[in-house]
């Protein structure tokens, strides 16, 4: 496959430009042949619909209603996998179901997974969703049209924004073209990149003209990746291992000899 | 051995509550998780693993804890203790995978694991290890009906390798039930700032040790009353005395870990989540430190009793607790177990308990009893024998 560059990619999600449109959820639903569902009109926050994220939706626009001015407006956000450089999911999946590409996205093995949900438990984003209704059920979450982008061409979403609120291309240019953004123009934005390096960086950078909690972006994340939790005491274990069963092995050994010649001697004592 | 058992009023209620859980799992495999479970997108776990997975687990610690103390630490005064707690150990395990079977979303691949190479992820070791280890209970265990049947040539092997595997038992068991508390360390902005710390794996490991002689005592005063042998209440005061050690530090290491990690605050807040908090630390550590530090708690059979079952409770509410109560997802809808997810924990932990009676019943387990399958004029000759015969139900 030929790529016009190797390096690993990223997405912008310019919150400032998005005018909430969706084409970008209906794209990723034909690109990915999600079922249309049946939604209720006002069942979330406002015309945002659906609700949440779910195995028929992986990427949903957020509608925030918030005081900026004299008036309420609506401050749109984005839910997508962040596709972070240290998966939590893939850290945590006990078959290597999910897996991160050198390009970027974390992609989903079907044939592997069994089901256990470590990797929604684990995602600090909670992006994979389950379809528990299913008799074999699977993870769903946005893929970063890894398909597409092995081939050259951006993410579905990507193609379809008519306001330019996503970018996509080398991660090294997308998070230059973010610095350069909030730099040209310091009114429009906050100066925050989400993603940049939240639990260690990602793949999708969002920028907003709000705080990101104010449009229900999870914040306070480590800045360090989460697996690193984990790792600290994964890593040890070989070695746990071979010092318990040596220990346990000696002293079993010290424990016998003992009792054994506490028995020798109750002879000699009887004998 | 004597296969013929007579069902008590108690072997009836664990079989009916056995068979609603068969019920409901008939419905989840023919409905989905989704027909029977409150599990949801943000909470993928809920009861089944903070029940039927991670206490399972941890009640099945009585296993290697027991065996430590007799066989590595060299205590055989509590071996009388062995046999009770590798059988429950076997059958907390079998149960844990049961309920694996029920909770995964594909359980007809969970052999994946095996042939995986994920050694960053928890639930690869916990898999592992769990794996290995209920083998290592089978062949363990394996010894007491071998010996009933006769089978010398497999016995003979058995006991060839029982110290190698005995000592990979034990050191699994280490390893799996701190892999189980290492899998929780990966969410800190979920779990409540009281459960989360980055000591989980010790505090899972210590629990697990700790609820382990609790639940022998239990099972021998269970077993004492049931089977009407008298319970050897020396040997239960000396283990009493053990527990009251174990008890003690890791309160003082809960505690400790809660100081450390600045989060005296939270247990201050008169949140719900304190109140849960301080119930687990009052209840299942702290009273029963104190009763256990009374000699004649630890010389008394109800003393013990209450005590023992305010630990092993404690580590039920504990795991419950990390895993269940205090695993909050901020944004979204909140969980609230469903009657099919408990209904189908309490039917594995029911079976269990089922075989359990039913095993002990007709394999030599209790060494206090008298052996059940030598020549038939044995079990007519002592009226005493007959008298425990009547209260064992076996004819």
């Amino acid at each position: 496959m030929t790529t016009p560059s190797a390096k690993p990619k990223a997405m912008i999600q310019d919150n400032t430009r998005c005018i909430g449109c969706r084409a970008c959820m209906i794209a990723c639903k034909s690109w990915n042949n999600r079922p249309a569902d049946h939604t209720e009109f006002f069942a979330g926050p406002g015309y945002q619909n659906p609700v949440d994220l779910d195995a028929n939706n992986y990427t949903l626009i957020t509608f925030n209603e918030i005081v900026t001015g004299a008036q309420p407006d609506w401050v749109f956000g984005r839910q997508l996998c962040m596709h972070c450089a240290h998966p939590a999911c893939a850290s945590a999946c006990p078959t290597t179901a999910l897996t991160k590409t050198a390009l970027g996205p974390v992609v989903f093995n079907e044939s592997r997974c069994i089901g256990c949900r470590a990797c929604m438990q684990a995602c600090p984003f909670l992006i994979p969703k389950y379809d528990y209704e299913n008799l074999n059920p699977k993870i769903h979450k946005c893929t970063f049209c890894a398909d597409r982008i092995e081939t050259g061409l951006k993410p579905a979403c990507a193609t379809v924004c008519p306001t330019a609120a996503i970018s996509f291309g080398d991660r090294d240019d997308m998070v230059a073209e973010a610095k350069r953004r909030i730099a040209t123009a310091p009114g429009t934005y906050i100066p925050e990149i989400y993603g940049l390096d939240d639990v260690g960086g990602t793949s999708v950078l969002h920028l907003s003209s709000v705080p990101f909690e104010q449009i229900g972006y999870i914040t306070g994340l480590p800045k360090t990746p989460m697996p690193d939790l984990t790792h600290r005491w994964l890593r040890v274990t070989p070695h746990f291992f071979a010092l318990l069963y040596a220990v346990f092995g000696a002293l079993t050994w010290i424990m016998h000899r003992r009792s054994s010649r506490a028995e020798s001697k109750d002879k000699d004592h009887t004998t | 051995m004597n296969w013929r058992v007579r069902l008590t009023r108690w072997d009836l209620i664990l079989l009916a509550i056995t068979a609603v859980g068969v019920v409901l799992a008939v419905v989840r495999y023919a409905g989905g998780i989704g027909s029977v479970a409150n599990i949801n997108n943000a909470y993928p776990w809920g009861w089944w693993v903070g029940f039927g997975i991670m206490t399972m687990i941890a009640l099945g610690g009585v296993g290697f804890t027991i065996t430590l103390l007799v066989e590595i630490l060299g205590r055989h005064r509590y071996h009388v203790l062995l046999r009770p707690a590798v059988l429950m150990g076997l059958l907390c395990y079998a149960s844990a995978i049961v309920m694996l079977m029920v909770e995964l979303g594909r359980p007809w691949k969970v052999w994946m694991i095996l042939v995986s190479w994920a050694p960053s992820a928890a639930l690869y070791e916990v898999g592992w290890c769990a794996f290995l280890y209920l083998n290592v209970l089978v062949l363990e265990f394996a010894q007491v009906p071998l010996e009933e049947l006769g089978w010398g040539r497999a016995l003979k092997v058995l006991r060839v390798i029982y110290i190698p595997i005995m000592l990979l038992g034990v050191t699994l068991s280490h390893l799996h039930q701190s892999s189980l508390g290492t899998l929780l360390t990966l969410i800190p902005h979920k779990i409540n700032a009281l459960w989360w710390s980055d000591q989980l794996p010790l505090i899972f490991l210590f629990s697990a040790m700790m609820a382990g002689p609790a639940l022998a005592i239990l099972e021998h005063l269970v077993a004492a009353r049931w089977l009407g042998f008298p319970p050897n209440m020396d040997m239960l005061a000396g283990l009493a005395r053990i527990e009251a050690w174990l008890v003690g530090l890791l309160l003082v290491f809960r505690i400790g870990d809660l100081v450390v990690r600045g989060a005296v605050d939270a247990a201050l807040s008169g949140t719900s989540f304190a109140a849960s908090f301080w119930v687990e630390i009052g209840f299942g550590l702290l009273l029963p430190l104190v009763l256990l530090m009374m000699p004649e708690v630890r010389e008394s059979r109800a003393g013990l009793a209450t005590a023992c079952s305010l630990v092993v409770a404690g580590v039920l509410l504990h795991r419950l607790n990390v895993a269940v109560f205090g695993l909050r997802v901020r944004h979204w809808e909140t969980y609230v177990p469903s009657l099919g997810e408990i209904g189908i924990s309490l039917g594995i932990a029911a079976g269990a308990a089922f075989v359990f009676g039913v095993l002990v019943r007709i394999l030599p387990i209790h060494e206090e009893l008298p052996p059940t399958s030598s020549a038939p004029e044995s079990r007519a000759a002592a009226p005493a024998a007959a008298a425990w015969h009547g209260a064992r139900g076996v004819s």
